[in-house]
């Protein structure tokens, strides 16, 4: 069984949001709620101020804290590593959103701040939060995985888009868009991200090109020394020297 | 017949006080709720101000300020019920009555806070997630209300001492130990949130949930009475103007002191990333308001010249309330006020302020209190000292002081 991971290569990534918005469309989300954001932000002040910029999908923790503080069980992990969230079981106590230590999971019924409300234009007669006519067809929207429009109340998150990758070819080490046979099974930012920073494949699979960038460009996870272990990595520059992840290693199963 | 026997007894109990609190309270729940229940019925969540930064508002520190002001009274009723300190008797069945209503004040916050509470019920058994704090938290809670409720029909039937209504009242303490243990966890496991991460969480809970629980003991004791010592009880008036009170509530309001010093204090000096957020509760003017709330609680009530007195003991219980349910709100907040790799351009800290539905929330989860808490007063005999002057003076006839009283055998 493969266990997806991501790797985003930020030499490559030119802030361009591209897979911001291919993430809204594929996934019906309503403005603001960016299951996959890119944070803008500056560093120093001037003149050495330095303007940056940092995309951030869910990491998909090898230990998600998420799924632990859930007391429903509504969050869980797929046996090929990937979180998920039942909206049939969700609550929404939110406590997996304070858990998460990327802030990367959104509840499905806060005040709009960006104005007008696009859930009045599209409402929905099916208890879900609205109805855009862009969405994903019914057909492969799935409650249980958290896929599609979400019900009023509960929290929704990145899923790698688990529709495109549960069905994936059995074996493939690579999801590839380039390759025109898993194009449809590749996450839609992966798909989209035109200057091609981001990879998609297994990470158990030692011939994986997402295990071979880590290694060789020493791939780094986001907050390593929280323990969460990200299944996200990010490629820096890649020729320095490798930061032990935790202050002890091989210490944590 | 029993509607009428109701009626006798609440006229006998009744004073004006009450009275109006009831009736007050039930319009106020009223004016409330109603609202309330409409904005949810035509904006759902959208009435609330969370935001995904801040999923937890106000409604949660409501919370989490109701069930461990349940959890204090439940430690200042098992002062005498558990641990023999008898002194205590005369306030602890209405500390039990405070503490079932208190708890249900706090479900009622939670319960129209999150989003799915009915799913709550059969998601919570059929998940069965051991690991989470807040799966504990849901069972003891739950245990607490079933084990307190059973405790409060057995000494309401002036069964105190048999060894059911003592086992009552004991697996009604360590199932709140336990309960509000794990709330702290709930906070204190959290170590993406550097604000809570601390696995002492439980303990400053639990010195912050009996000053709370005292504070509300001593409030609400005197006001069945007027809130004037000679009309209360005997024993009670014993207790209330004798010194053993303050001394007790002055030591929990000092160690409050200390352990919110030490941690905004270590919060302010440290570097790590996230504990920004005491500079946040240090710059707003609520934090001085809840400090000087306690300090002026802790010196009136070390202070020979006011301790004993009516007017100073209740003064320093609604400050220490105020500050406590502050402080609730600080540390809700606090936790998540440095956002967590939020969106483009997010920076600085998070944005939030209650809205009007929120407080609409915090004022039915009060009125809610304050209605079953006076409903209590009128049709219940709160006081635990008709018992207890008959156990006394049973055995002892000339049973007249404190002493006496708290020496008063088991055997009723």
């Amino acid at each position: 069984m493969a266990r997806w991971g991501m790797v985003i290569d930020l030499e490559r990534c030119t802030g361009c949001q591209a897979c911001s918005t291919a993430c809204q469309m594929e996934n019906s989300l309503v403005a603001g709620e960016n299951w996959q954001d890119v944070m803008f932000y500056t560093e120093g002040k001037y003149p050495a101020a330095q303007l940056k910029w940092f995309p951030r999908p869910c990491m998909q923790c090898e230990h998600p804290s998420c799924v632990d503080v859930c007391p429903v069980k509504a969050t869980y992990k797929t046996k090929d590593g990937v979180v998920l969230i039942d909206w049939n079981r969700c609550i929404g106590c939110k406590y997996c959103q304070i858990a998460c230590p990327y802030g990367v999971r959104f509840y499905s019924e806060v005040k709009q701040t960006l104005l007008p409300d696009m859930r009045d234009a599209w409402k929905s007669d099916d208890g879900k939060v609205w109805d855009p006519p862009f969405a994903l067809p019914k057909s492969r929207r799935n409650d249980k995985w958290g896929v599609g429009i979400p019900p009023r109340h509960v929290v929704s998150k990145c899923t790698f888009c688990y529709h495109r990758i549960s069905q994936a070819p059995k074996g493939t080490a690579d999801l590839d868009p380039s390759d025109p046979k898993l194009r449809e099974f590749t996450p839609a930012c992966v798909v989209t991200c035109a200057p091609n920073a981001r990879y998609f494949g297994d990470l158990d699979n030692p011939q994986s090109k997402v295990r071979q960038l880590i290694s060789e460009k020493r791939g780094v996870r986001l907050l390593d020394h929280l323990g969460n272990k990200p299944q996200v990595y990010y490629l820096t520059g890649g020729e320095a020297g490798a930061l032990p992840g935790s202050r002890a290693t091989a210490t944590r199963v | 017949m029993f509607a009428s026997a109701i009626f006798r007894k609440a006229k006998a109990n009744g004073s004006w006080l009450i009275d109006n609190i009831f009736a007050a309270s039930a319009v106020g729940l009223v004016l409330t709720l109603a609202p309330l229940l409409v904005f949810l019925y035509f904006l759902g969540h959208n009435a609330y101000n969370f935001t995904n930064d801040v999923p937890w508002g106000l409604p949660v520190a409501t919370y989490v300020f109701f069930v461990l002001t349940s959890t204090g009274l439940t430690f200042i009723a098992s002062l005498a019920m558990v641990f023999g300190f008898n002194d205590f008797y005369p306030a602890a069945k209405r500390c039990v009555w405070l503490a079932l209503v208190t708890l249900v004040a706090g479900f009622t916050a939670l319960a129209l806070e999150i989003g799915s509470p009915f799913r709550m019920l059969w998601a919570l058994p059929t998940g069965l997630q051991y690991v989470s704090p807040m799966f504990w938290m849901g069972v003891f809670y739950s245990l607490y209300l079933v084990l307190l409720a059973l405790k409060f029909l057995r000494i309401n039937a002036g069964d105190w001492d048999s060894s059911l209504s003592r086992g009552l009242g004991l697996a009604s303490f360590v199932s709140v130990v336990i309960a509000h243990s794990a709330l702290g966890l709930v906070f204190g496991m959290m170590a993406m949130r550097p604000v809570w991460y601390d696995p002492m969480m439980p303990v400053y809970f639990l010195i912050t949930a009996a000053l709370s629980g005292a504070a509300f003991a001593v409030f609400f004791s005197y006001l069945p009475y007027g809130f004037r010592q000679e009309n209360m009880p005997e024993l009670l008036r014993a207790l209330a103007s004798g010194t053993s009170l303050a001394k007790v509530f002055a030591t929990m309001i000092g160690i409050t002191i200390l352990s919110i010093l030490s941690r905004t204090i270590t919060g302010l000096w440290s570097n790590l990333d996230g504990l920004e957020a005491f500079q946040y509760v240090a710059q707003s003017p609520l934090f001085y308001f809840e400090l000087l709330g306690l300090v002026i609680s802790f010196y009136l009530m070390v202070s020979k010249a006011h301790q004993r007195q009516a007017r100073w003991q209740i003064l320093s219980a609604v400050l220490v309330i105020a500050s406590l349910f502050i402080g609730r709100y600080e540390f809700v907040i606090g936790g998540q006020i440095v956002p967590l790799f939020r969106g483009a351009w997010v920076q600085g800290f998070a944005e939030y302020t209650p809205s009007f539905a929120e407080w609409l929330l915090v004022g039915a989860s009060c009125f809610l209190f304050l209605l079953l808490f006076s409903a209590g007063e009128k049709f219940i005999d709160l006081a635990s000292e008709r018992w207890h002057r008959s156990s006394a003076v049973a055995h002892r006839p000339d049973a007249t002081t404190l002493a006496d009283a708290s020496s008063a055998p088991s055997g009723h």
